[in-house]
Order: C-alpha cells, then sequence, then structure tokens
C-alpha cells in the first residue's frame, strides 16, 4: 500500500513537470509544441554527456543540460516556429519535424543502444519498511519543488504576472506595452527546461535511448486533455490522476496494461467533459 | 463548382499510362517492386488528403488507419488461413471501425483535439502490438502472408488500378457539393454550423471515408511486404504521408498521390544514405514550409496548364 503511495507519487511529479510546461507553452503562446518530448530525450541524454562521458559533478551537468536544453528550446521557437505561427498546422508540423530531427540526430550520434547515467544518489531510503531509491526519492523532491517555485514565479513576480497578462489576451497585453515575443521566449524555456529537468532526473532510472521522448510526450498530451488545456492546475491534479492510476494498475494487473490508463483517460474526458477537469476558463 | 477539365483528365491519362508502362520498359523486378511501394504511398497520401487537407482537421495519425489495415490481413493470413481476398473488404471495415472510435469523441471537438488523439492513438497501438506479443508477433510482428496475386507485374497494374479508382473517387467527392461542404468547414466552422450543416457528422463521414482507403493500403502494403510488423503504426508513417501531401499540394488530392510517388522514388535514390534520409525528409519539411506553403506538383501544373484552360 505504502509502495504505491510512494511510486505513484514520483510517476506524478514526473508526468506534472513534462505537462506543465506542455500547457504553459500553449496556454500563453497558443504553441502545440510536438517537440516537447524531444525536450525531455536532450534533456537526458544532456545528462548522459555530462555525467557519463565527461564525469563533471551533478550540481553542474545538470543545470548546464537544463539550460542546454531551455536555449535549443528559445531557438526553436525563434527561428522556427516564429515565422509560422500564422497556421496552427504549419506550428504543428514544425515542432513534429523538430522532433523527428532531433531523434535521428540523437540515433546517428549515439546509436539506438541503451545508455546508462550513473545515480545522483546511490542510497536506498527506507521508509516505513518500503526500500525506494534515492534517485527516485531525489525526481519526487525536485518535481514537487520546481512546481512550488513556477508557481511563485508566474502569481508573485511581474514578469508571471506578465505571462498571465498574455495568456489572457495577448493583443490587449501587447497595447499595455508588454512585449508579447520575449514572454513567448521565457515561457519556451521554461517549458523546455522542466522537460529538460524532468528528463534528467529520470535519466539514471530510465532507459535512455532515442526515441524515449515519444511515449512520455503521449503522457503529458493525455494528462494535459484530462487536466484541461492551458491549466496548469488541472495538469498537476490530472497528473496525479494519471501517475496513481498507472502504479495501481501496475500492482493490481500487469505493467504492460498501464499504457491503456492513459487512452482510456482520454477517450472518457473527451466524451464526458471535453474541457477537461479544469478547464481553459480557470487558465491558470 | 470547377468541373473537370480536358486538360486534366489528358494529363492523368498521360501520368497513368506512364506508370502502367515503365516496369514494362524497364523490365526488373526491383523497380517493379518500388513502384508498387510508390503507389500504395500514394493511396495513403490521397486518402489523408481527402479528410484532412479538405476539413483543415490534420490527421496525425493515419498510420493507425493502415497499421489496422494491415494487421487484419495478417491475422486473417496467419491465424485464420482465410482466402488473402478477403483481407481487403475485411481490412476496410476494421479501418473504419478505428476510426469512428476516434473520431466520435474527438472530431465533435474544435481545437487540437483531434491532432492530439490521432497521435496519441497510433503510438498506444504500437506499444500495444509489442505488448501483447503473443498475439501480433511483437517486434517481428506477423508474416507468411499469401501475395494476392503472384505475378508482381499484375500485383503493380492492380495497385495501380486501385490508386487510379481511389483518386477518381475521392476527387469526384471532393468537387461534389459534399467537397464543398467540406471546405467550407475549413473555412469557417461556426458559419457552417449557424447555416445548420451537421458540421460532426460530414467530419466524421470524412474520416471514415479517408480511414477506408488508408485501410484498403495497408492491406496491399501487407500482401505486397508478405509480413506486418508494429513500425506500420509508428509516428514515422504518419509524418512521411503528411510530408507527400504537403509536397503534392494539400487540398488537391492528385498532387498528394504525385507527390508521393516522386517522394517515394525520391527515398529509393537516396538510400545510400542510410539512416540520414529521415533527416533529409524532414529537412525537405522544414524547406517547403518556409518556402512553398502550398506545395509544389498542384501549383505547378496549375500554373503549367492556366493558359489553355
Amino acid at each position: 500500500m505504502l509502495e504505491i503511495l510512494i511510486y505513484g507519487a514520483v510517476s506524478s511529479a514526473i508526468y506534472a513537470m513534462l505537462a506543465v510546461g506542455f500547457t504553459l507553452i500553449f496556454g500563453v503562446a497558443r504553441i502545440l509544441n510536438l517537440a516537447h518530448g524531444a525536450f525531455y530525450a536532450l534533456g537526458a541524454y544532456a545528462a548522459y554527456v555530462f555525467t557519463g562521458l565527461l564525469h563533471w559533478p551533478l550540481f553542474i551537468a545538470a543545470p548546464l543540460a537544463v539550460l542546454f536544453v531551455a536555449l535549443f528550446g528559445v531557438l526553436m521557437e525563434r527561428f522556427l516556429v516564429r515565422p509560422l505561427r500564422y497556421s496552427q498546422l504549419a506550428v504543428l508540423m514544425i515542432t513534429l519535424s523538430v522532433s523527428l530531427a532531433v531523434e535521428q540526430g540523437l540515433f546517428i550520434t549515439f546509436g539506438s543502444e541503451y545508455r546508462n547515467v550513473p545515480s545522483f544518489v546511490a542510497e536506498k531510503i527506507s521508509i516505513g519498511g518500503v526500500d525506494i531509491g534515492g534517485q527516485r526519492l531525489l525526481a519526487l523532491i525536485a518535481g514537487v519543488l520546481v512546481l512550488l517555485l513556477l508557481w511563485l514565479f508566474i502569481q508573485r513576480t511581474r514578469l508571471g504576472a506578465a505571462i498571465l497578462a498574455v495568456s489572457q489576451d495577448p493583443e490587449a497585453a501587447q497595447y499595455m506595452g508588454i512585449p508579447t515575443n520575449r514572454i513567448f521566449s521565457v515561457v519556451m524555456a521554461i517549458s523546455a527546461g522542466t522537460a529538460a529537468l524532468a528528463g534528467v532526473l529520470v535519466s539514471p532510472f530510465l532507459t535512455v535511448q532515442p526515441t524515449m521522448g515519444l511515449l512520455p510526450m503521449v503522457k503529458a498530451f493525455a494528462i494535459v486533455i484530462v487536466g484541461g488545456l492551458g491549466s496548469i492546475p488541472g495538469s498537476i491534479l490530472a497528473a496525479l490522476l494519471l501517475g496513481y492510476s498507472e502504479t495501481i494498475v501496475a500492482y493490481l494487473i500487469s505493467s504492460s496494461w498501464t499504457e491503456l490508463v492513459s487512452l482510456v483517460a482520454v477517450v472518457t474526458t473527451l466524451m464526458i467533459k471535453p474541457s477537461g477537469l479544469l478547464g481553459r476558463r480557470a487558465a491558470f | 463548382m470547377k468541373q473537370l477539365s480536358i486538360i486534366d483528365l489528358s494529363g492523368a491519362v498521360v501520368v497513368v499510362a506512364l506508370l502502367a508502362l515503365a516496369p514494362v520498359l524497364l523490365n526488373s523486378n526491383y523497380f517493379t517492386g518500388v513502384l508498387t511501394v510508390c503507389v500504395i504511398y500514394a493511396i495513403w497520401a490521397a486518402s489523408w488528403d481527402f479528410m484532412s487537407g479538405l476539413t483543415g482537421r490534420e490527421n496525425f495519425g493515419h498510420s493507425l488507419f493502415i497499421g489496422a489495415g494491415a494487421y487484419t490481413a495478417g491475422f486473417l493470413a496467419t491465424a485464420w488461413y482465410a482466402n488473402p481476398w478477403y483481407s481487403l473488404p475485411t481490412a476496410v471495415v476494421v479501418a473504419v471501425a478505428f476510426s469512428l472510435i476516434v473520431g466520435f469523441p474527438t472530431l465533435r471537438l474544435r481545437g487540437p483535439y483531434f491532432a492530439l488523439a490521432m497521435l496519441s492513438a497510433s503510438a498506444i497501438m504500437q506499444r500495444l502490438c509489442l505488448i501483447f506479443w503473443e498475439y501480433s508477433g511483437g517486434e517481428e510482428g506477423l508474416y507468411g502472408l499469401d501475395p494476392l496475386i503472384q505475378s508482381p507485374l499484375h500485383y503493380y497494374w492492380f495497385v495501380l488500378a486501385i490508386l487510379v479508382a481511389a483518386v477518381a473517387i475521392l476527387t469526384a467527392l471532393a468537387q461534389s457539393h459534399w467537397g464543398l461542404l467540406l471546405r467550407a468547414i475549413r473555412g469557417d466552422e461556426a458559419t457552417c454550423q449557424a447555416a445548420g450543416i451537421n458540421v460532426t457528422f460530414y467530419k466524421i463521414a470524412s474520416l471514415t471515408i479517408s480511414a477506408a482507403f488508408a485501410g484498403l493500403g495497408g492491406a496491399l502494403y501487407a500482401h505486397y511486404q508478405l509480413q506486418v510488423s508494429p513500425p506500420l503504426f509508428s509516428v514515422v508513417v504518419s509524418i512521411t504521408v503528411i510530408i507527400m501531401v504537403y509536397v503534392g499540394g494539400i487540398g488537391s488530392i492528385y498532387g498528394p498521390a504525385l507527390g508521393a510517388i516522386m517522394l517515394t522514388l525520391l527515398t529509393e535514390l537516396l538510400r545510400s544514405f542510410g539512416e540520414y534520409r529521415l533527416w533529409v525528409y524532414t529537412l525537405t519539411l522544414m524547406l517547403i514550409l518556409f518556402f512553398l506553403p502550398n506545395g509544389l506538383i498542384a501549383p505547378l501544373w496549375r500554373r503549367l496548364t492556366e493558359r489553355f484552360r
């Protein structure tokens, strides 16, 4: 029972990190970013290069990996997505082609075999008789911290207020003197950075390989649809729901059935309440 | 409504004649095989274009229908040892069933739900094929299908005939009142709804037609390769089809079909590039998105034939 509670929390935290970034860039810039999974994979590979190949210490490697991917995201938004923003389809196509290009690039550089990233925290920690890898616990704590910081940033800072304003009405925000395009860049950096952080954190205990981004991205879609496109609390709530129901299904039936959970969740949501648990009206 | 002009028809006759004669002139089994794949991709691209090109609801998981059709053919052949000819109609039925399952919850809605749901559905189907490997053959898939027609050349002609029929049917539908409604939905869905058009019905119906041809193409592909495997469901297949449509000119149906043939031939030329091939594809797509947003083939054909109309 406690096992389900802890493991469910870990996967929920990782899903939440992925989904929040995905929903943020959609809510603010109306960019449906199909390259989100590629950011996650790039983060994991950056962690592999910095710690596994170059043997840098964790406190340098992890922030560098996140910064690198955030920069990649900003450049992608500036040079590839922004000129095509007149058409939603063109944005979908360009982000999808970026994600394919990244996947192929990783495949060509690193090959298709699984890569191992050394654990950041080697010890096992025992909570109420349940042994849990320190790495998973680190992922949980970091995930909760990042989401908390993001919440404070959006609610309490001037830049956060500007982001909120743009998400509500980009044109009116621009009339008020908010540099909309710069806000898009900031949001893209946050979105790519959180996805990369999720990738960095899971890299020691999940397999690192070129196609690793696709399935988490599909999960992020599912969470965002269940939670309501563009709603951050909604996606956190949905991440908890999906993380726990997958863990419960894995314990009660078999881990192969977990993939079905997100599909069923998406179909039921779209049938019963298409706007999601906390629809777009309550944007943040 | 624009009627088919003489010049369009004669252009079509010349292209089909060239395609039909090419393998006879070159007389190489390898080349016939390449052309068969070209023509099957053309069926997929034309079927994608009918739904997504006309209504503007971009389908990012066309491989769901392709894979469903192919696996239906595979199951019929390996589990029930059915006559291979049964697999074509059965594949159509199964693909249509899949389109209804995905279409009903998602196409009622506006916005990006349909694209996301299709992408997720095809990715999850690919995973399911690997997870339930006892039934689906896992990574290796199902093999040992019988060819529909023994002679590769005759099979090629059969597939080509289906392509011609598919393009003819889809073009006729697109030129009809029905196609006009679909294009109106692309233009302004809310206005169509206000005008009393059952928008959801038209979107779902066009998706089932699109899925039917995709499933048929999937079964034809399965009986050409004589095996099916999970990559048929992959996002790469969907995106390849979408790139072909883009190159051909979205919304014109004949353009995507020709785009598919052209790009598949190009892929054969690029075979020596091996794993860089997909990069070339991706790059082509980016260039087209930036410089030729209306595609290459259909606009070119319109420009060339302008003065004869």
